[in-house]
């Protein structure tokens, strides 16, 4: 699940949690797919983000996130499990961005 | 530099309520987690009589930490279903570290992270309390706020050693402190009649094998906060990692898709969290 901002909504996706007004009264429903209209109408809401159903890309470039995970790895790599764990956590963060 | 006494050292951690910098209402919610004679309702009216705790409470139980998302709607109700000890962990939780976001930005993030993955290992390994280990993980570096509170520049001090020596802050806080927040932790969690499991999880979280009351859960917590602090969630006073206890590894025995499956399903979660900035 992911909370977006209006203008990163896209065709398709799904709601992960329903979209209410102020007073929490459910408009659209969970598992709702995003139509154009209805992303219309999601924007004449007054609100500023909804939650979509999958997960979206870390805000961190994938360089940046990977050369962070190097240096936290640094002084135990030779220490037993340290590098399993490192190579479940790379392909974990690659897997991240798509 | 080591030159702070250990038993002074105890007798003002265990007496951090009357430093100044300590609010009001944490003031009053210590005193309500210390008292052994406390009983669900009337835990549940202290929250309910605070508008901006009941929010906090109410965040908390609908989020993925624990395992009704989105249903709870009242304090009552989020009492009897959690019991007296989650709830009590849960309160100091969200009160303590809202302190903490000024001083060590993060930490909060760390905890929630940590509590996250606790759970989802929890659940994996089938043990029938995952909520309880979900405190366990949320609260496992209270002892790092308790120094933090009392001796802010030592712990600045210990924070910039542990950059310098790419250590992690657990080594450089044997320096000045002469103990670590693993210590200071339990002590604490001692003096509020805190279960044995969670005192033990809090004093063994970087040395799960020497935990006698709660082996499995100490393996848990400890596993957890290395794999939060691996991905980078958060911020727990260090940018390195501790080598996991090669006990707790083969005690958890957790396999490559498990471990993959458990980061996945964090992931969400931790999105999820956002809305828990407190």
């Amino acid at each position: 699940m992911s909370k977006l901002a209006l203008d990163k909504l896209e065709l398709g996706m799904k709601l992960a949690k329903p979209v209410t007004n102020a007073g929490g009264m459910v408009l659209l429903g969970e598992n709702t797919e995003l139509t154009s209209e209805l992303i219309d109408r999601i924007k004449n809401m007054g609100i500023d983000s909804v939650y979509v159903q999958g997960i979206s890309k870390p805000s961190v470039p994938r360089e940046v996130m990977l050369s962070e995970l190097d240096e936290r790895f640094k002084m135990v790599e030779k220490e037993p499990h340290m590098d399993f764990l490192k190579k479940v956590l790379v392909e974990h963060i690659e897997g991240l961005y798509g | 530099m080591g030159n702070i006494d250990v038993r002074v050292l105890r007798d003002r951690i265990e007496n951090i309520n009357a430093l100044p910098t300590i609010p009001r209402v944490l003031k009053k919610l210590l005193g309500v987690i210390e008292n052994p004679r406390i009983s669900l309702n009337e835990i549940s009216n202290f929250i309910s009589g605070d508008p901006a705790l009941t929010t906090k409470v109410l965040k908390m139980v609908n989020s993925p930490i624990y395992g009704f998302p989105g249903r709870i709607s009242s304090v009552n109700q989020a009492v009897i279903l959690l019991g007296l000890t989650v709830v009590k962990g849960l309160l100091l939780g969200v009160s303590v570290f809202e302190l903490m976001q000024k001083t060590m930005i993060g930490l909060w993030e760390h905890s929630l992270g940590t509590a996250i993955v606790s759970r989802l290992i929890a659940k994996r390994k089938g043990l029938k309390e995952p909520d309880e280990i979900s405190v366990e993980g949320l609260l496992h570096d209270i002892g790092k706020v308790l120094l933090v509170l009392q001796y802010p520049e030592e712990y600045e001090k210990a924070m910039n050693d542990s950059d310098k020596n790419s250590c992690i802050i657990y080594e450089s806080e044997k320096t000045y402190f002469t103990t670590t927040h693993a210590s200071v932790g339990a002590w604490m969690a001692q003096k509020w009649r805190f279960p044995r499991n969670l005192i033990d999880v809090i004093e063994y979280h970087h040395k799960p094998h020497l935990s006698k009351s709660a082996p499995v859960d100490a393996a848990i917590v400890h596993l957890a906060d290395i794999l939060v602090r691996a991905r980078g969630f958060g911020f727990a006073g260090d940018r390195f990692l501790m080598p996991v206890s090669p006990e707790a590894w083969g005690r958890l025995a957790l396999t490559e898709p498990d471990i993959k499956e458990i980061l996945m399903e964090a992931e969400d979660s931790f999105q999820m969290t956002e809305d828990l900035s407190l």
